[in-house]
């Protein structure tokens, strides 16, 4: 279900959401960005790679939030505060960053921020997604 | 460690991009977009097929740090990234990263890089910025 975009202000909050760094989801993660290639990894295999978290951020926002159909990726800043490990508890908040309108297309941006189970922050973001100001890229 | 100066080029990942990993992404981050894996939604766009996802390609760029800076891309690592142009499957994506500067504060370093991601055809994928702090060589 995707949440109706234009009615999303400044400052609101699009997710809260609790996960686990479980170690299928981050085998699974690795596996995927690995491709053709051994993740040059060299700080040991319960240390998860930043953009893992990252992604499951995102994951999160997605979840709460809904993407519409043909939603680009634009840009992503990204600051990695602490590392994090296998089995760790993380809690991802999202907010709304700018929603604007330019031509025929919407862009909004949304920080992160994602802190572990004792409240430390270990990354905060902000991703900006261009989506067609109404319908999706089919109907544009 | 090397004692990072400016114009010192980073170590490159270079990884040749499929569908099945696209696929694979998209199970593991959950981003279902069909313009990552459903071929005829992205035949209509503007496109033309499947592209990958703009955080696989961007994972490269980390890798890439971590490869270089090792846990001090962990502690205190940043980046700022703009995505270009895309990956098709197929695609050969190929991060690059060069010193711009050094900035020095007491005991530590800034280290700050030009970044990107060139697909075969030497176009950008992806330009950025990643900046680093590391403990200054006595």
């Amino acid at each position: 279900m995707t949440v109706d975009y234009a009615t999303l202000t400044a400052g609101q909050e699009v997710s809260n959401t609790t996960f686990v760094l479980d170690a299928n989801t981050i085998t699974r993660y690795i596996e995927s960005v690995s491709g053709d290639s051994t993740l040059r990894y060299p700080l040991g295999p319960d240390v998860v790679p930043p953009m893992a978290i990252a992604a499951l951020g995102l994951r999160a926002i997605i979840n709460d939030l809904g993407i519409p159909e043909g939603t680009l990726h634009s840009s992503q800043d990204l600051a990695f505060l602490g590392p994090t490990f296998v089995g760790d508890k993380l809690t991802c908040r999202a907010s709304v960053k700018l929603n604007s309108v330019r031509r025929e297309s919407r862009f909004v941006s949304i920080s992160l921020c994602i802190n572990d189970a004792g409240d430390r922050e270990v990354m905060t973001g902000t991703t900006t997604l261009i989506m067609p100001a109404t319908g999706t890229l089919q109907d544009a | 460690m090397p004692n990072w100066i400016s114009g010192m080029n980073l170590e490159p990942i270079i990884k040749t991009i499929t569908q099945n990993q696209i696929n694979k992404y998209a199970d593991a981050s959950g981003d279902f977009n069909p313009l990552h894996i459903n071929q005829p939604f992205a035949r209509k766009s503007q496109f033309g097929r499947t592209i990958a996802h703009g955080m696989l390609i961007a994972a490269s760029l980390s890798e890439m740090m971590g490869v270089n800076f090792g846990i001090d891309w962990h502690i205190s690592g940043r980046m700022k990234l703009r995505f270009k142009a895309p990956v098709f499957p197929g695609d050969t994506a190929t991060t690059f990263g060069e010193v711009k500067e050094v900035i020095d504060l007491n005991s530590k370093s800034e280290i700050v890089c030009v970044i990107g991601v060139k697909r075969q055809t030497g176009e950008n994928a992806i330009t950025g910025e990643a900046r680093v702090m590391v403990n200054t060589i006595q």
